[in-house]
């Protein structure tokens, strides 16, 4: 296979970002377990070989494959492999086309491909990425910006969300390993507060109360605050999560109070709505959250610094981040493009693994709004800056916070979280203190804890230390 | 009571267990969770013993390294007892822990109780699967809820 992917680079020599023999052995990967699955050797012996593709894409390289390939490999899967192949290299291209701005090239590309996806399984493996890629190419030509991703309501959102939290452990582990940094931090406090900033449905804080619950010494009063959008068709759905989540802790016997903020943007919260006392031990939740803040508005800067310095005056005991691990708020369509290609299909991949179920339809669209928001949206529209740890790490620490370790219980638990739910192939990694969850040695998603640094003494503590020398004195 | 293999066959011990119920629940108490199913399908008797959930308490922690935490058994029947926590959650994590290898080895007790936690959640509508229902039951005198303020965005 070596061979035949470099005599498809020499055609597409000035538009090849990577090495072709290393995409191909990445897709190999890819197809070898789908070809494994679907096509048992046993039947393969007896298809002649035949080269298919001349007629709808030929050209000369077809005879080169010809040349290189073994007469035992089957006519049909050869055809599906080569056509994945293709199919990546010709979704690199147009990307760099539609970077260019040569938007008649792209709009005929995606033509063609669209016809190679036919001879290709769209159920699974590269065919079912591809077909989202091509898709979401398809809306950033065509589409207006407003519409190109998709407005799906608050209500639609929230299901989408909740099948992606069933179909696949990735959230699982981030509420779990979130509640493990949580629990811990709380200890020895009687007066705890958890800000939730996407509350959602509450899954996340059931296993939390029940923790709580038989903490050693019992329970202490917790108060959630979560935060979420506004209904737009007159149901509070905040207030409904907080009665539920209360009638739950109230059969534990844990007290409860809930406050719901309901607001469009996490910037928009002053942190007087969120009635933070003194006394109480606060913990900051987040998500998949921040990297929604991370637009830079050239007139008003980005909101990701109002709302870390507003973390920083609640001085929180702990503040728990969750973040998809991918680099996909680079400037440059082309950047952005290939890491969503790498990541999405190690994602529906995983996916994949985790069999049959009624959620992962929906979980999949629910993935692939995130894509299209990628792909599609420019400016304030594209909420979905990703950045990894290593970014995250350095804006955290620049912004006056300091990491805290995620403890061993957290990767035990994180640990028996997957052998319980998943299939093989998920793993989890710990990163300087950091847990990663990701599939077959590529992390995806990264979940972390930090501290507000203290201040240096300022003159607010300076009467106080006066009045105790006087006091001495 | 005779041995005679010529002559009719004697009627059978007059000892019945369906007679001696505590030692019944003994027995029952140290079955494994499929057995005690099955065992709730004998009869009248024993499916209204079964049912009784000190008996999966036994089956429950049985396998664990360390003991459960203290008070939990409040907690297990508040969320829905401790047959459901075995048939649910606890059934399931040790049929997986033990093709591992891990079944007597890992403390899974807490991570089991949360599931246990998230499930009774989402039985109580919680989860988000039963949308469009009226909210749940009115406001227990320990939930305090406050006002909820609705920002848009500023323009």
């Amino acid at each position: 296979m070596g061979n035949a992917s470099n005599e498809i680079s020499q055609v597409a020599s000035d538009v090849v970002h990577y090495n072709p023999s290393d995409l191909g052995n990445w897709v190999d990967s890819m197809l070898t377990e789908l070809i494994h699955q679907q096509f048992p050797p046993s039947d393969l012996q007896d298809f002649p070989y035949h080269d298919t593709w001349t007629d709808q894409i030929g050209s000369q390289q077809n005879q080169n494959l010809n040349h290189n390939q073994q007469l035992t490999v089957v006519s049909t899967t050869m055809d599906e492999e080569d056509s994945g192949i293709r199919l990546v290299h010709m979704l690199m291209s147009c990307a760099e086309l539609m970077q260019r701005g040569d938007f008649s090239l792209v709009a005929s590309m995606i033509q063609e491909m669209q016809v190679l996806l036919t001879r290709v399984n769209t159920r699974c493996g590269i065919g079912k990425v591809a077909g989202y890629f091509i898709d979401a190419l398809g809306r950033r030509l065509f589409s207006p910006i407003s519409t190109a991703c998709g407005g799906y309501s608050v209500l639609e959102n929230e299901i989408l969300y909740h099948n992606f939290y069933e179909a696949c452990p990735y959230l699982k582990f981030a509420h779990f390993t979130a509640n493990q940094a949580i629990l811990e931090a709380f200890d020895g406090y009687d007066c705890v507060h958890v800000i939730d900033f996407n509350l959602m449905h509450g899954l996340q804080w059931p296993a939390l109360i029940q923790a709580l619950a038989l903490r050693p010494g019992g329970p202490p009063l917790l108060r959630l605050t979560g935060i979420g959008p506004p209904s737009p068709d007159g149901r509070d759905t905040l207030r409904e999560v907080g009665l539920r989540l209360a009638e739950l802790a109230r059969s534990v016997n844990v007290r409860f109070v809930f406050r719901g903020v309901a607001a469009s943007r996490l910037e928009d919260v002053k942190t007087w709505m969120l009635q933070v006392s003194s006394k109480e031990a606060v913990a900051i939740n987040s998500i998949m959250q921040l990297h929604k803040l991370l637009y830079m508005d050239p007139g008003r800067g980005s909101a990701i610094d109002t709302v870390l310095s507003w973390i920083r005056s609640l001085n929180p005991r702990i503040i728990t981040v969750v973040e998809q691990e991918a680099d996909h708020n680079q400037p440059e369509f082309l950047d952005r493009f290939t890491e969503a290609l790498y990541y999405y299909s190690t994602m529906f991949d995983s996916l994949e693994a985790c069999g049959l179920r009624p959620e992962k339809s929906l979980a999949e669209i629910h993935i692939q709004r995130e894509i299209c928001n990628i792909l599609c949206c420019e400016g304030s529209g594209r909420i979905e800056r990703h950045e990894p740890l290593v970014k995250w790490r350095t804006r955290l620490s620049e912004s006056g916070f300091k990491p805290v370790h995620l403890g061993s219980n957290a990767f035990k638990q994180a640990s028996m979280l997957l052998t319980l739910f998943s299939a093989e192939g998920y793993c989890v990694e710990e990163r300087e203190g950091c847990l990663t969850l990701g599939w077959h040695s590529r992390p995806l998603i990264a979940a972390s804890a930090w501290q507000a640094v203290p201040d240096e003494p300022t003159s607010s503590l300076a009467p106080m230390l006066n009045s105790q020398n006087s006091n001495v004195m | 009571m005779e041995d005679n293999r010529g002559k009719k066959k004697l009627p059978g011990p007059k000892f019945c267990i369906n007679d001696h119920v505590d030692i019944l629940v003994e027995i029952l108490k140290r079955l494994d969770g499929d057995t005690l199913a099955v065992a709730a399908c004998v009869c009248q008797l024993w499916h209204s013993i079964t049912r009784h959930d000190s008996l999966w308490e036994n089956l429950c922690f049985r396998h664990v390294p360390s003991p459960p935490p203290s008070g939990i058994k409040p907690v297990v029947l508040a969320l829905g007892g401790y047959k459901r926590l075995y048939m649910l959650c606890l059934r399931p994590v040790l049929n997986r822990l033990s093709r591992f290898g891990l079944r007597d080895r890992v403390d899974h007790v807490q991570l089991t109780l949360s599931l246990f936690c998230v499930d009774c959640y989402e039985r109580l509508g919680g989860g988000g699967g039963k949308l469009g229902e009226s909210s749940a039951s009115s406001s227990s005198s320990s939930l305090i809820l406050q006002q909820i303020f609705v920002l848009g965005p500023i323009q």
